[in-house]
């Protein structure tokens, strides 16, 4: 677990990385076009980009946060057993959504590459490879997430629900809470 | 249809499914029953599409923003260069709050971020002054909803990419009723200070050189502000640029205050993809839902079943509210919008009412249920902040800026043109 948490974190530095540089890119782009009259030309589709790979790259890391929204007004009126069994079903529902778009999202890739498509502006990037990265990124998500499934499985079956729970269950308010002071502090 | 729909809805969202994954679901289970064609063999063309839109690329960059400027000092100053200039009136350092709170959300597109922010800095002065622990707390729960009403904002660029309304005009149309809704803010204070003056705590005396000394602090604010919203008006960049500008702006700041360091802008870039990751995941599964519902004519039997219940105008618009106040206190704001305007906005546009102006309604809707229990994420927020006692404080310290929310909704209700008058100037 603790790799994966390595590597997910290395995705969202990545991710957020890629939208610091499509700021700037867009700065220069429009101080350019403003003074000199003249443009990148395809700023906007390179910005574009870093959001489909930035946030397929950092999927995985708010998965293992636990930041993904669930409503628990109900559930946290829920049993014990039950609870986490509405856990189990919540991660592994998350986990299939993302595997279809990853499963669909490789046929959209494929056509691109066998059309040989590129994107209709200056660059004329080839389509497939942005969607190559966003698949990558998104079959990181996959792998994680089933690590997360096992992982958690493992653990209930040792009898250890408490820490299954740590790992899957939504966040307390007194726990987000936690983690959002420890944020302000540390800056 | 409509039935089954709803229910299954309820059914995945009450069981706490990931909000992603039940709308996802939803999806496709109403396109397995109701669909002859495989509409999830769109799904890989949708998210993709989704994924590199480039208007939804603004909230990436406002959150950036927003996580840059927690960490570059300027929320300090501001603060403390507003305390100066705000105490004279009874309830002090509370209207202080909700000036902060507005100018800050004039740089900030997050209600959360606006709260945490000005909750930090303000959080010591209650002690210090002798003031109602409530009120003052429920300054800042309220006050930091302004968030999203005062341009930037990130629930306006959801609204705009749900409905098709123009993101600038959405902004213009946010500034009066977001002043107005700060001043009903401060009338609050103001009238429950008077009635109990106990609440109000201690005045503190300042001399004009101090207030003209802390004048400078005042101006990274207003430099941001220049920077996202003046670049769209002046024509120099459309509204995702703006946010662009915001970003590398809000850098500049952090560097003026030698706070811009590389370890600084991991924290910002792991807090900012997070949240945009989560985001995005909610925003990806929605429009591939509103694709599924469109297509099996759901969209169409809505808007059929409410023409036919043959409800005024009026009563319409009541309706409305009335479902956003109730379903506001138990959901999360941005799952909200993304499960219901979809199918909300085209049958208030239908019954009359201008979208743009049905947009601010929401967003002071997402307000009000950022503040009622029992889910309401800015009292969470302010209660995280002060870690003692018991988040009931909040809650009754935010109750009656709930009233002042209120009664911002009947004068909007009343007078459109607070919200519709600045775009259309903006236009001639």
């Amino acid at each position: 677990m603790s790799l994966a948490r390595r590597v997910t974190r290395f995705g969202l530095w990545f991710g957020g990385a890629l939208v610091l540089l499509a700021a700037l890119l867009i700065g220069v782009d429009v101080t350019l076009r403003r003074f000199f009259n003249t443009s990148i030309g395809g700023a906007d589709e390179l910005a574009g980009y870093a959001l489909a790979l930035g946030t397929a790259w950092s999927l995985g890391a708010t998965l293992l946060d636990r930041a993904h929204i669930r409503i628990d007004s109900l559930y946290v009126l829920f049993p014990r057993w039950l609870r986490l069994a509405l856990d189990f079903a919540g991660l592994a529902l998350f986990i299939a959504f993302f595997g279809l778009v990853l499963w669909h999202g490789w046929s959209v890739a494929q056509l691109s590459w066998v059309s040989g498509s590129r994107s209709q502006s200056a660059l004329a990037t080839p389509t497939v490879i942005p969607q190559s990265l966003w698949l990558l990124g998104l079959a990181l998500f996959v792998v994680v997430g089933l690590a997360l499934l096992a992982h958690a499985l493992v653990l209930v079956a040792r009898g250890n629900a408490t820490a299954a729970a740590h790992l899957i269950s939504t966040r307390s308010a007194a726990e987000e809470v936690e983690e959002e002071i420890r944020d302000l502090k540390q800056r | 249809m409509l039935w089954t729909a709803l229910a299954l809805l309820l059914v995945l969202l009450a069981l706490a499914v990931p909000v992603a994954a039940g709308l996802g679901f939803l999806g496709i289970a109403l396109s397995e029953i109701y669909s002859r064609l495989p509409l999830t063999l769109a799904l890989g063309e949708m998210a993709w599409a989704t994924s590199n839109n480039f208007l939804l690329v603004a909230i990436p960059f406002f959150v950036l923003l927003g996580e840059i400027l927690l960490r570059s000092g300027m929320a300090e100053r501001m603060y403390n260069a507003l305390v100066l200039w705000i105490p004279w009136l009874p309830g002090g350092l509370m209207h202080s709050n909700i000036a902060a709170c507005a100018m800050f959300a004039a740089t900030s597109g997050s209600s959360v971020a606006t709260a945490a922010t000005i909750g930090t800095v303000a959080m010591g002065e209650i002690k210090k002054h002798g003031y109602s622990e409530r009120l003052f707390l429920g300054t800042i729960a309220a006050g930091g909803t302004l968030g999203i009403l005062i341009p930037p904002s990130i629930n306006m660029i959801v609204y705009g990419a749900l409905t098709d309304s123009s993101i600038p005009k959405l902004y213009l149309a946010g500034i009066l009723p977001g002043l107005v809704l700060a001043s009903l803010f401060s009338l609050t204070v103001l009238v429950i200070c008077l009635i109990w003056p106990a609440l109000g705590g201690r005045r503190t005396h300042t001399d004009w050189q101090a207030r003209i000394r802390a004048l400078p602090d005042l101006i990274p604010p207003l430099v941001i502000f220049l920077a996202v919203i003046g670049s769209i008006y002046a024509g120099l960049a459309t509204a995702t640029e703006s946010a662009a500008l915001g970003v590398i702006a809000a850098l500049g700041v952090a560097a003026w205050h030698r706070r811009l360091t590389v370890r600084m802008l991991l924290h910002a870039f792991e807090g900012t993809m997070r949240t945009t990751a989560m985001i995005m995941a909610i925003l990806i599964a929605a429009y591939f839902l509103n694709f599924v519902i469109s297509s099996i004519g759901l969209t169409a039997q809505v808007n059929r079943l409410v023409t036919g219940l043959g409800l005024s105008q009026t009563e319409l618009l009541f309706g409305v509210i009335g479902f956003y106040l109730i379903l506001g206190c138990f959901m999360e704001t941005l799952s909200m919008m993304v499960a219901t305007v979809p199918i909300i906005a085209p049958i208030m546009v239908k019954a009359g009412y201008d979208p743009i102006w049905f947009g601010i309604l929401i967003v002071i809707l997402m307000e009000t249920a950022m503040i009622t229990p029992p889910v309401g994420i800015n009292l969470y927020v302010v209660q995280g902040l002060r870690s003692r006692g018991r988040i009931d404080d909040v809650i009754i310290g935010s109750a009656p800026f709930v009233v002042a929310m209120l009664v911002m909704i009947a004068i909007l209700s009343y007078w459109p043109d607070l919200a519709l008058w600045l775009p259309r100037v903006a236009a001639e």
